[in-house]
């Protein structure tokens, strides 16, 4: 079976033909990304930053779960000094939000799917009443078109993405966003001034870690039973396509030799070394850099391993406007999101 | 498509770039604490003493967090070393006249699938007490004296997970293994999180953040996997167990517990879903599985207490 390096090396070569198919807008849209100047931004900037990302989150599970939209279960999506109303949420079937709640078969999959879209429900509940009159609108979502964009990036043979038709669809598209939300999280605590907020931010990005580890320990053991979407590969291979995607359009820390997985871990094996005891095969439950053969102590120096990757508020841009351009938007946001990160 | 092609070239080139110049930055990252000295208590002022009210809380630095973050890496890295390999750190990475492991022996009857789990984290958390030690430089404390025989029976007897006198070996089976595991991740996480905005250095900040989101990674997991315990053998009592062992966790850590079940995968507060945190006492009182206020110096994982400033509790 095709270790991560070489799905890498497959996957990397199909992106960038499927980026080269889709033409020059989607990569300009990389390459030129303007990177936000840090120094500018305000914790209320982050904190809106932040919010754009719950919304999706929130809206992507509950529509999974109860298929409907938050705003339907008593959210505030509009501003927060009303001058704004909420965005539009475009689904799939002419925004038929019924038919996206997941006829799931795994009852441990339900329930997991609906503690976390009351759990991105509460973030979204708790950054509008942080923000109070600053918080930003609900800016329009797209959760077809974006969804099937990132699906032809992948390059595996796949032309479009349902993520609400069964459980194992389900799963990958939270897989999508739940290791962005930490990186997110991570990259933004340090620049927060507000101690308060960061303490908020901090427990928040664990409650995203916490999402992630449970995804990928459940596609992880979906995987020995062998479930598959086709052609497209094993639950467990999409998922390292969809790392491997998401490690090249941020911009950063890019796939090298040295450095097989970039800023971002799919789902493998790696082999360990533990105090002299060579050769061990382990997981890669952890979207973490790590001293194992995906990033050879070389690099990792020994001292580097085992910490969590950040993203910029660009590069988060990057990968949830799915090559979109700064500003103007694509993927989950088709008119970019709403405040000063954009 | 030439035009397109040259342009991934240079994208790819100019990422290849951004790369080397973040391992610069990820080598030099929490460095600035390497040289400042043990903290001190802030003196009590001596013009108005107050001999009734309770001294002034001792201002840490961020090399006394550190330290402490160390100490709970120790714990975990003997605890997944040893499972593992039945070895746990080397002479290299332990320190200076390091303190004796108790107990604690390599796990037999994995599933690959289990193994390859423990095998992942015992890496993390070795990366973790390396990347604490080079960080921290000559301030970096030993390994203190850590017992993983001892702890586990007070522990599992205090739960009420065995019988007064009875014994619970974390090492015996996967499944007692993945409840010895429970009783670290969780707390890993809250004590990250509760010490995350004490720090004064940003870069430290930032590291410490992203440790404690791999904790959490490691916590689903394991929360994940004792759930799935109970779901292929009906009636057995390791859920039962792990849940036990977080209420004794409430008793002895200020609450800040959500037992596990298929709706609680995550424990957070539920009224704005933000994971829960602990003070540094809440986690010694935890790790000495000893409740009773100020002045618990040691016992349960650390017979010798902690190494460093913050080693006895102040509430």
């Amino acid at each position: 079976m095709a270790n991560l390096e070489t799905q890498h090396l497959d996957s990397i070569i199909a992106s960038r033909r499927n980026m080269i198919a889709l033409g020059g807008a989607a990569l300009m849209g990389l390459a030129f990304m303007p990177r936000a100047n840090a120094a500018t931004l305000t914790d209320a900037d982050y904190l809106n930053f932040a919010l754009n990302l719950e919304y999706l989150e929130a809206q992507f599970y509950t529509l999974a779960t109860v298929g409907a939209t938050i705003d339907t279960l008593g959210l505030g999506i509009a501003s927060g000094d009303g001058a704004t109303p909420g965005g539009t949420v475009t689904v799939k079937n002419a925004n038929d939000y019924a038919s996206c709640k997941v006829p799931f078969a795994n009852a441990l999959v339900s329930s997991y799917a609906t503690e976390t879209a009351s759990e991105e429900r509460r973030h979204v509940s708790f950054l509008r009443a942080a923000l109070g009159s600053s918080a930003v609108a609900q800016p329009d979502l797209d959760l077809v078109n974006s969804f099937n964009t990132l699906a032809k990036l992948l390059g595996i043979g796949l032309n479009s993405f349902d993520p609400f038709a069964s459980d194992i669809n389900f799963l990958l598209g939270a897989y999508i966003f739940e290791d962005v939300g930490v990186t997110a999280y991570a990259g933004a605590a340090p620049a927060l001034t507000v101690s308060g907020n960061l303490d908020a931010a901090a427990g928040i990005e664990a409650v995203e870690a916490y999402h992630a580890g449970l995804v990928r320990t459940v596609i992880y053991g979906l995987d020995q039973s062998a479930t598959t979407l086709g052609p497209a590969g094993t639950a467990r291979s999409v998922a390292t396509s969809i790392s491997h995607l998401r490690a090249s359009a941020d911009g950063s820390n890019s796939i090298t030799a040295s450095n097989p997985q970039g800023d971002d871990i799919g789902l493998g094996t790696q082999t360990v070394m533990l105090e002299g005891t060579t050769g061990l095969t382990a997981s890669t439950l952890v979207n973490s850099s790590t001293t194992g053969s995906l990033n050879p102590a070389s690099t990792a120096g020994g001292t580097s391993g085992s910490l969590t990757f950040t993203r910029t508020a660009a590069e988060v841009l990057s990968v949830v406007y799915a090559g979109g351009s700064a500003g103007v938007g694509g993927g989950f946001y088709p008119k970019a999101m709403n405040g000063n990160v954009k | 498509m030439k035009t397109i092609d040259e342009l991934v070239r240079k994208a790819v080139s100019r990422r290849s770039f951004l790369a080397s110049a973040s391992t610069v930055a990820a080598a030099t990252v929490i460095t600035g604490c390497g040289n400042s000295g043990p903290a001190t208590t802030t003196p009590a002022p001596t013009t108005t003493p107050a001999p009734t009210t309770t001294p002034a809380a001792p201002t840490y630095m961020d090399a006394d967090y550190l330290n402490f973050a160390l100490n709970l890496e120790y714990l975990e890295a003997e605890f997944y070393l040893r499972a593992a390999t039945g070895s746990g750190l080397s002479t290299a990475d332990a320190g200076t006249s390091p303190g004796a492991v108790t107990g604690g022996a390599q796990v037999t009857g994995f599933t690959a699938l289990q193994q390859s789990y423990i095998y992942e984290i015992a890496q993390n958390e070795l990366d973790h007490v390396r990347l604490l030690r080079g960080a921290l430089g000559s301030s970096a404390v030993s390994r203190p004296a850590i017992d993983l025989t001892n702890s586990f029976n007070a522990l599992a007897i205090a739960a009420g997970v065995v019988a007064t006198g009875g014994t619970f070996n974390a090492f015996a089976n996967p499944m007692n293994y993945l409840i010895g595991a429970f009783v670290f991740e969780d707390v890993g996480v809250t004590a990250y999180h509760g010490a995350a905005k004490l720090l004064t250095s940003k870069s430290n900040l930032g590291v410490a953040a992203r440790i404690m989101a791999v904790e959490a990674y490691h916590a689903a997991s394991i929360r994940t996997q004792v759930l799935l315990i109970d779901v292929a053998m009906p009636g057995s009592p390791y859920l039962e167990y792990a849940n036990q062992i977080s209420a004794l966790r409430a008793v002895l850590g200020g609450g800040q517990e959500t037992a596990i079940s298929a709706d609680t995968i995550v424990p957070c507060d539920t009224t704005n879903a933000i994971a829960y945190e602990r003070t540094t006492d809440e986690v010694l009182h935890i790790v000495y599985g000893t409740a009773g206020g100020a002045g618990v110096k040691s016992g349960g994982f650390f017979p010798s207490g902690l190494n460093g400033n913050i080693s006895a509790t102040l509430s």
